[in-house]
């Protein structure tokens, strides 16, 4: 039988500090907290759970990367064929590789990236995970002696954390493809001019930065899935809730860390 | 799940995670490439009133190529710019101490960048830490400036333009009455057609004297042989001297003659008696008529002589010599 612990000892206070609603976001804030701390406990603790991770890997990154390829070509060709004429008005096509690059390569491919991984993989995860613990299946483990949480959400966060950057390589090579089609069909770029082009563009800062921004939004669909599903309620409709909701929750906050991450690149940009 | 299954998906996870530095490393590299950072490099510096927005890492440039980038920007003395540059030791050698570094821009809204140019091959070549020379080139500010000078000078020409046209609308001044008043229109026509005239006319006498200088040149020309032949001029020469001297003789004639006629004036001589001299004439008109009547007897006295018997074979003989030659 599972025992919702903070939850019940709020019913048996009967009172709140605040209010009912503020206590819950407290206790929630506190609850992710503890999640977080022990996963960093966890993660470094031996067993290693090796396989699990590889096998979760797998599942993240390599099953992403034809929505992801996909995605990433047909955002490099709009995103291109939608600048042009703001471009095309000051007659600078010829800028169109830079913007695209900057575009890409600082923005989108991160973005891009986690808003599919937050669509696919978190909603998968947190479905996974909710339907486990609504099956007792976690505490199955418990029992015979499995840690769960390592086995189930270490090696998720970290298949996560480290899937979602290399996802974010392939995108920003493939939406780059996809804007070099559609800059070579319009204004008959050649490639060696399109790479020289995009390269004059970008910096170092932009490559680190992005990579840097996709570990951060791949540990939070990590982290933030297997949270809600680890401490989905009761009932098939508390594994939904636990789905949806992991979704919701890492797209917001890969915003949120985009916007954040942005602020500190730029101050490092000078 | 089985042992080959975690096999093969660790082989896919593996290669999958591989591809991905492999393609984060290369972009590392190009982009590496592309600034020079692996690139052994030297840093010279040039100290700018205004650097107009330039930023570290813009790129450097000489004569036209990339040889470096903009490695700082410091504020240097009172209110100037020091920026350090940072260029590739290869180029090294074509940039001399007395090459300059002035402010430029990649394009017309491109990035900023500094060019280096300049310098003579005299001079030693750069060396690390040195300071370039440089040139304030013209800011946007200075370009806009400028282009308000001449938006000035337009309106002013435009406004003179305008009051022009006006006037010249309205007939004011003489070009404006040119265009307005038809009675003045017409006596410019008829000065235009009459130098029309005048020019056609002036047209073959042009061609007239053309065909006469024509004439002048030609080598067998009496004028051309005058102004070239010398043989002719001296031969013109000594004819002109023959007749000065002809001239004098005939001046000398004339006052022979005139004194000749003053003495035929004159009864004190032959001639002038026989002009002048009424009395003598008389007397010569006698004497003639006498002649005269003397030689009507001669000559009866002559034919008579010729029917004579002395002398009348003489004449027959004549006459048959004549008759001979005449039938020859």
């Amino acid at each position: 039988m599972h025992t919702d612990a903070p939850k019940e000892g709020l019913e048996k206070a009967n009172k709140y500090v605040l209010s009912r609603k503020l206590d819950q976001i407290f206790v929630n804030l506190a609850e992710v907290y503890r999640f977080v701390v022990r996963f960093f406990q966890e993660v470094f603790l031996p067993p290693y759970e090796w396989q699990e991770v590889i096998n979760q890997c797998f599942q993240v990154g390599v099953r992403s990367l034809p929505l992801i390829s996909l995605t990433g070509f047909i955002i490099g060709i709009v995103f291109t064929n939608q600048s042009r004429p703001s471009l095309a008005d000051l007659g600078a096509t010829a800028l169109l590789p830079a913007l695209i690059a900057v575009a890409i390569v600082r923005a989108l491919a991160p973005l891009v990236t986690a808003l599919i991984a937050a669509g696919r993989v978190g909603s998968n995860i947190g479905a996974e995970l909710g339907s486990m613990k609504v099956t007792e299946q976690i505490d199955a483990m418990e029992v015979s002696a499995v840690n769960p949480f390592k086995f189930l959400v270490v090696s998720r966060v970290l298949a996560t954390t480290f899937m979602i950057p290399t996802l974010t390589m392939y995108t920003m090579i493939v939406a780059l493809m996809g804007g070099y089609v559609n800059i070579h069909a319009n204004e008959l770029t050649s490639f060696k001019s399109y790479i020289n082009q995009v390269f004059d563009a970008i910096t170092f800062l932009d490559i680190f930065s992005s990579v840097i921004k996709a570990f951060v939004f791949g540990f939070t669909i990590g982290i933030v899935g297997c949270y809600k599903g680890y401490n989905s309620s009761k009932g098939t409709e508390g594994v939904g809730k636990a789905a949806n909701s992991s979704v919701v929750t890492s797209m917001f906050l890969v915003f949120i860390e985009e916007l954040l991450i942005l602020q500190i690149v730029n101050a490092l940009r000078g | 799940m089985g042992t080959a299954e975690n096999n093969k998906r660790s082989v896919v996870v593996g290669v999958f995670v591989l591809l991905a530095i492999i393609i984060l490393v290369a972009g590392i590299f190009i982009l590496g490439g592309k600034q020079k950072r692996f690139e052994k490099t030297l840093e010279v510096k040039a100290v700018f009133d205004n650097i107009a927005g330039l930023k570290a890492g813009n790129n450097v440039w000489f004569s036209g190529v990339k040889i470096g980038t903009v490695k700082s920007l410091q504020l240097y003395g009172t209110s100037q710019v020091e920026v350090t540059l940072k260029i590739e030791e290869d180029v090294q050698k074509y940039i001399h101490k007395d090459s300059k570094a002035r402010l430029g821009s990649e394009s017309l809204i491109g990035n900023k960048i500094i060019e280096v140019y300049g310098g003579t091959p005299q001079a030693p070549v750069v060396e690390e830490g040195d300071r370039l020379q440089i040139e304030q080139a013209l800011s946007t500010d200075d370009i806009m400036e400028t282009l308000q000078e001449n938006n000035k000078n337009l309106l002013a020409i435009t406004t003179d333009f305008k009051k022009l046209s006006n006037d010249l609308t309205n007939g004011k001044g003489t070009v404006g009455a040119l265009l307005s008043d038809s009675t003045l229109a017409n006596r410019f026509q008829s000065i235009v057609s009459n130098l029309q005239q005048v020019s056609a006319t002036t047209s073959q006498a042009s061609a007239s004297l053309s065909q006469f200088t024509h004439k002048l040149n030609n080598k067998d020309g009496l004028v051309n042989q005058l102004l070239t032949d010398t043989v002719v001029f001296n031969q013109l020469k000594g004819s002109v001297n023959q007749l000065q001297t002809t001239a004098s003789s005939a001046s000398a004639i004339s006052g022979n003659l005139e004194k000749a006629s003053n003495n035929l004036n004159r009864n004190n001589n032959a001639l002038g008696m026989l002009l002048n001299d009424e009395q003598f004439a008389t007397q010569l008109k006698g004497t003639i008529q006498n002649v005269e009547t003397s030689t009507k007897k001669l000559d009866e006295s002559m034919d008579a002589l010729r029917y004579s018997f002395f002398l009348k074979g003489a004449f027959k003989k004549k006459a048959k010599a004549d008759a001979k030659q005449q039938a020859q």
